[in-house]
């Protein structure tokens, strides 16, 4: 129900209150800055990337060696300009002695300033072929890793759906990816190029002068410990940031959703005092978060400053002892400054790492989730005509293998009857849903349809039967009239309208200044949730089923919509066998058989008389909800 | 036109930035004075290592070697103080921006009515309340830490040039401008695939969360490889899109980069030059060539800074928006103040006098000319089908709506007339949906009555049947999670039908709030109620006839419309509409009995 926040907000009420499920939902959506977390098998995870990455590999490669080469360019580049620097000032003190003023010329060091820029220009050349090179590899890969989270959603048995929360799968396919792609993008190659400019410079530094490496080498290991310090320190406020949103969040959703309570007791005030509480908790941490977050690499570049300065001075001596040149002291220099970002992106770089694999090795996990039974190869037909007798035999079910819900449950739904489903919110009326579809499998016994075991049909032949009609209105983005056709995707303009009229939903949608073409979107609410319902009902009518599953509505309609529902249902069932998951006196009284539905269970069933008669939980049930 | 409304947008985001913004002057100015330091001290150091150089190749003078260490020993302290500080305070600035944000957001909804709140949509007000106002405040961090600084550093490092020599100041003047020119091209190109990148990973998002959403409509229809394909398409733009942008950073990258060699070495030839005509000193070279570097990372950094900016505008589009609804239901201006009341039995508390109601995107009444008076020391109930309007008729009641024709007063007054407050606080109401609020269960009893004792809190739960909170542990300091969904149906609606108990009413609403009660308890309850409320009007909304069987009187409501009022045995024999409603609920009864 990607449109409905309201619906959305119910069903999880009601799900929190349905007994017996299967596993708990997940992990939130978000998980706060997860930078530091650890895979727990790098080296698998990493072998199923370079496995993934077939076909991209050579960019890898070559961006690699152009990497190398970038920083060995500029390395070289640097220690050419010591040379360069030495030239002109040499130059420069000639020519002065002669007293005439000094002027560049392609001979007296011309020549190697433009030789200076042809280092830098090959240097140049060979990291924008790596960037390049790069620019669409992460994404590629990304591309195929997607590609398939999308076949593996179609084969996931629908007991992973209802254990997990969508956002926690969402945001493997979203966010884990790209946690994945940016390191890949970039992380990688700065690894490499770090390590080799820290390493290329301490050496170079080593030729001119091992006292001054040596202190950048001690100021370039405390800025590592430093920065891994801090890391640390900075899941801690995020934490607590995560932490206070989410206290936030849960009051503001909450106080959304009791409206109507806040201002009937006349309450904003103290509302907006505990929200803004909560918002002021929020502020702190967030104010902590970000400053800590963004405050480590200006205060690892602090200690590189001081290295500097530390150089700076103990090189100028040397330089006024004349024991070293001007351009010897330059490079020297500039060595410091290329090393010392690279130096204090090493640790960060690491830790990045780690969490893209961490990141990778979800996806992974969820790539290799248990997939459903796949359909019979040679599988059974149907009768033709389907005439809809339902039948369950002898059927045990639970959703965990430890506690049975259903332990032995026969009914018949008779073609055309209708099969009214009552019992308490979180009683498991779905449970039945899930079976009839086979979007869960029975444990024991069977169900038929027309006497034909639906195992031994394919689930596409099977389902094809049914129309299903819920209360979360799923419907998706696009027009109205691709929404109705969607289960005859070549149904004429005619077939759709029809389907409409028979929903009572044809008026409605005339209305709407684009008709049948308005499109319907994730944010516009122009569309209410009866509304929603009966282009489910309309739906459902173009692909005429055998048989049906109808949820009927329950309060958050208005009355106008809820009478076309009531008629558009009526319409719908028939000269039709239909589930109708009841909340109307009348649909559950005229019923041809009543299903009373507890703990996931059927524990009575009969018609209204009978049940009524047998005085059990049913005859409670009606007393006490509907008389 | 489209123009137009983008401008316009951009534009009342903006005015909404600044309001925000401008209960904080100190901290900015703050900040400007912080990101200043930072600046000077981050160009002071090539300043002072090129003086080193000059010091070391001309006077060689130990001393003054020093004395340039620790300038810069100096600028390095305040460079990095005064970057930290700027983090420090701007990290404060937007937390603060964000907090006002989210309470002017939610404070306007408040004043929301029903209608004008759903025209937004529940998940649409949290995004804007929450994620919105995040957005904003990390693009107003990002913008004061990466876009701000940069004028400010171009400046200070062109004048620092200038001071070394008036033609360097000219050099790198030109390679200023020419690489803002050059930033200023690639934001232009590159913004408009961005933001369209943006709407990439939105349609990820969507399409994500209705093929798992969806699952089961989608398998029930068997269109999983449909989905597949709509899935991968979404799957196949992004990464197109996503790799024009990457191409489009590669080329300003490179661009930049060969950009930084061509000015180096042009620095060092001119520089020579310079030199060699005795306008500066060898050093300074260096130091030059460090300036130039600075510029150029900083606007790189500005660049992807300014890319962030159009999703934080449109956010704060979508906040000012809710910020100038103009909430449907307002107080007049010199509300009437109700009087004190004098508990008369009898005493006409409210009347609705051909009252109708039409929402405004409707064509048809949903309550169309009803009339009757609600008594102290009466019950009134209205019954009628679900959707008959029944629900509406408590939301008139409590201002949530209000009439579009006809007239509903209070106590004599027009509702209109009245404050909501004053009007709300002599109505204690049981909403249909019984929602309770995280917290413990006397805080959430004290909603009715802030000042309510013990003794009242506990006579209110008895008189509500909900004796189980006795049983407790915590007793009224039980803790209710949000929604109160740690409790049953009838739990949580007992809890609301004792909430309004504490409250000392004129009128008791009860909006249908006994269906989720047993045969039993409901019938206790009302026996309970019958004896607590003589001094006040009651309005009982129910579905069941044996609910309101004793009511006083009965409004029998069918379609928005009043089609039977009188007492029970009036319309038994009266009004078909409720025998045909007591019939169908008695049926069962019969057969039980």
């Amino acid at each position: 129900m990607p449109m409905s926040s309201k619906a959305e907000k119910d069903l999880e009420l009601d799900e929190l209150l349905e007994l017996e499920r299967g596993g708990a939902p997940t992990e939130p959506e978000s998980c706060p800055e997860s930078e530091l977390e650890v895979p727990d098998d790098a080296l698998g995870t990493a072998r199923r990337l370079w496995a993934a990455a077939r076909g991209q590999r050579w960019r890898l490669l070559v961006a690699a060696v152009c990497s190398v080469l970038y920083v060995a360019g500029s390395l070289g580049a640097t220690a050419y300009s010591a040379g360069l620097i030495d030239l002109l000032w040499g130059n420069i003190q000639a020519t002065f002695e002669t007293g005439a003023p000094f002027v560049v010329t392609l001979e007296n060091g011309g020549l190697q300033i433009l030789t200076f820029l042809g280092i830098w220009t090959a240097a140049w050349a060979a990291y924008t072929v790596q960037v390049l090179v790069m620019a669409s590899f992460a994404e590629r890969l990304n591309l195929s890793l997607r590609e398939r989270i999308g076949e593996k959603l179609a084969r996931l048995p629908l007991s992973y759906y209802d254990a997990h929360q969508p956002g926690d799968t969402i945001s493997r396919a979203t966010n884990d990816l790209d946690k994945v792609s940016e390191v890949l993008q970039r992380g990688l190659l700065q690894l490499l190029i770090a390590v080799c400019m820290v390493g290329g410079a301490i050496i170079l530094m080593a030729t001119y002068d091992l006292v001054l490496t040596a202190v950048f080498v001690v100021f370039g290991l405390v800025a590592s410990v430093a920065t891994k310090l801090v890391t640390a320190r900075t899941l801690k406020v995020a934490a607590a940031r995560q932490a206070a949103l989410g206290e936030l969040t849960g009051r503001v959703e909450e106080a959304y959703s009791g409206r109507a309570v806040i201002k009937a007791f006349g309450r904003e005030d103290a509302s907006l005092a505990e929200v803004g509480k909560a918002a002021d908790r929020l502020m702190e941490t967030s104010a902590t978060a970000d400053f800590v977050t963004n405050a480590i690499a200006p205060a690892i570049r602090l200690l590189m400053r001081l290295c500097q300065v530390t150089v700076g001075l103990l090189a100028g001596g040397m330089l006024v002892m004349g024991q070293i040149s001007v351009g010897v002291f330059q490079a020297f220099f500039q060595y410091v400054m290329q090393a010392s970002e690279p130096f204090t992106q090493l640790a960060l770089t690491v830790n990045m790492l780690q969490g893209a694999l961490a990141a990778a090795e979800r996806v992974f996990t969820f790539l290799d989730e248990g997939e459903v039974v796949p359909d019979p190869e040679r599988p059974a037909g149907l009768p033709e005509p389907v005439i809809g007798r339902v039948a369950f035999e002898h059927v045990r079910f639970g959703y965990s293998c430890d506690r049975p819900l259903m332990r032995d449950v026969s009914l018949v739904a008779e073609p055309g009857q209708k099969v009214a489903i009552v019992g308490a919110t979180g009683a498991g009326k779905t449970t039945l849903i899930n079976l009839l579809m086979r979007f869960y499998e029975v444990d024991g016994g069977r169900i038929t349809l027309d006497g034909v075991d639906t195992r031994e049909l394919t689930r596409a032949e099977l389902r094809r039967q049914f129309g299903m009609v819920l209360q979360d209105a799923w419907l998706f983005e696009g027009t109205i009239a691709e929404n109705i056709a969607y289960g005859k995707p070549g149904a004429t303009r005619e077939e759709i309208e029809a389907a409409a009229r028979a929903a009572h939903v044809d008026f409605f949608v005339r209305t709407l200044p684009h008709g049948y073409d308005t499109m319907l979107s994730n944010d516009a609410e122009n569309i209410s949730q009866g509304q929603r319902q009966l282009l489910t009902i309309a739906r459902a009518m173009l692909t005429d089923p055998a048989i049906l599953i109808l949820d009927e509505a329950t309060s958050s309609v208005d009355t106008r919509t809820e009478q076309a529902i009531v008629r558009a249902m009526e319409a719908i069932m028939e000269n039709r066998t239909s589930f109708v998951i009841a909340h109307r006196l009348s649909t559950i009284v005229d019923a041809d058989l009543i299903l009373v539905m507890e703990r996931g269970t059927i524990i009575e069933q009969g018609t209204h008389a009978e049940l009524l008669a047998a005085g059990g939980a049913y005859a409670e049930l009606y007393r006490s909800q509907f008389a | 036109m489209a123009q137009k409304n983008r401008d316009y947008s951009k534009r009342t985001s903006l005015r909404l930035l600044a309001s925000l913004v401008s209960p904080y002057k100190a901290l900015l100015a703050a900040i400007f004075f912080a990101a200043i330091c930072d600046m000077m001290g981050m160009l002071f150091i090539p300043t002072q290592l090129s003086a080193m150089v000059n010091v070391a190749v001309n006077s060689r003078d130990m001393s003054a070697l020093m004395g340039h260490g620790v300038a810069m020993l100096v600028a390095a302290l305040v460079g990095s103080g005064g970057y930290i500080t700027t983090v420090f305070l701007a990290s404060r600035l937007c937390a603060k921006v964000g907090r006002d944000l989210r309470m002017r957001v939610y404070d306007a909804s408040l004043a929301f009515s029903g209608s004008d709140f759903n025209a937004f949509g529940t998940g649409s007000m949290i995004t804007r309340t929450l994620s919105d106002a995040n957005v904003v405040q990390q693009t107003l961090l990002m913008s004061i830490l990466m876009i701000f600084p940069v004028p400010l550093a171009c400046a200070i490092a062109v004048a620092l040039a200038f001071s070394t020599d008036a033609v360097m100041g000219w050099v790198l003047l030109v390679v200023t401008l020419v690489v803002i020119a050059i930033c200023a091209i690639a934001v232009a190109k590159s913004a408009p695939i961005f933001t369209r990148l943006q709407g990439f990973i939105d349609n990820m998002n969507t399409r994500l969360r209705e093929s798992i959403t969806g699952v089961r409509v989608i398998r029930a229809f068997g269109k999983e490889r449909l989905e597949r394909a709509r899935l991968c398409e979404t799957f196949g733009d992004f990464a197109t899109n996503a790799i024009r942008v990457n191409i489009v950073f590669a080329l300003t990258d490179s661009i930049t980069f060969f950009l930084m060699n061509a000015v180096e070495a042009a620095i060092m030839w001119v520089g020579a030059d310079r030199v060699g005509a005795h306008a500066m000193q060898i050093g300074s070279i260096s130091a030059l060539v460090e300036y130039a570097m600075l510029i150029m990372m900083f606007l790189m950094m500005a660049q992807f800074a300014i890319l962030q900016v159009p999703r934080a505008l449109a956010c704060l589009t979508r906040a000012a928006a809710v910020l100038s609804t103009e909430p449907e239901i307002e107080d007049a201006e010199r509300p009437v103040r109700l009087l004190a009341h004098h508990a008369e039995p009898g005493e006409e508390v409210a009347r609705f006098d051909h009252a109708s109601l039409r929402f405004s995107d409707a064509d048809e009444d949903t309550l169309h000319d009803i009339s009757f008076a609600l008594r102290r020391g009466q019950t009134t109930a209205i019954i009628g089908n679900t959707g008959s309007g029944k629900s509406t008729v408590a939301k008139l009641l409590l201002r949530f709506n209000d009439v579009t024709a006809g007239g509903l007063t209070f106590e004599g007054v027009d509702v209109r007339r009245v404050s909501q407050e004053d009007l709300r606080r002599r109505i204690a109401y049981v909403p249909q949906k019984a929602w309770l609020f995280s917290g413990t269960i006397a805080e959430n009893l004290r909603h009715g009555d802030a000042e309510a004792s013990h003794e009242r809190l506990w006579h209110a739960l008895e008189v509500a049947q909900a004796g189980f909170v006795r049983d407790l542990p915590d007793g009224l300091g039980t803790r209710v999670a949000q929604g109160g969904t740690n409790f049953s149906g009838g739990q949580r609606q007992r809890l609301a039908i004792a909430r309004a108990l504490v409250r000392d009413a004129d009128l008791y609403v009860f909006d249908d709030s006994f269906s989720a009660l047993d045969y039993k308890t409901d019938a206790a309850l009302r026996r309970a109620l019958a004896g607590e409320l003589s001094h006040a009007a009651t309005l009982i909304i129910a579905q069941r006839v044996s609910t309101i069987h004793d009511a006083d009187q009965i409004v029998v409501l069918r379609d928005g419309e009043v089609v039977g009022l009188g007492t029970h045995d009036e319309l038994m024999s009266g009004c078909p509409t409720y025998r045909a409603i007591a019939e169908s609920q008695s049926r069962g009864e019969d057969a039980h009995v």
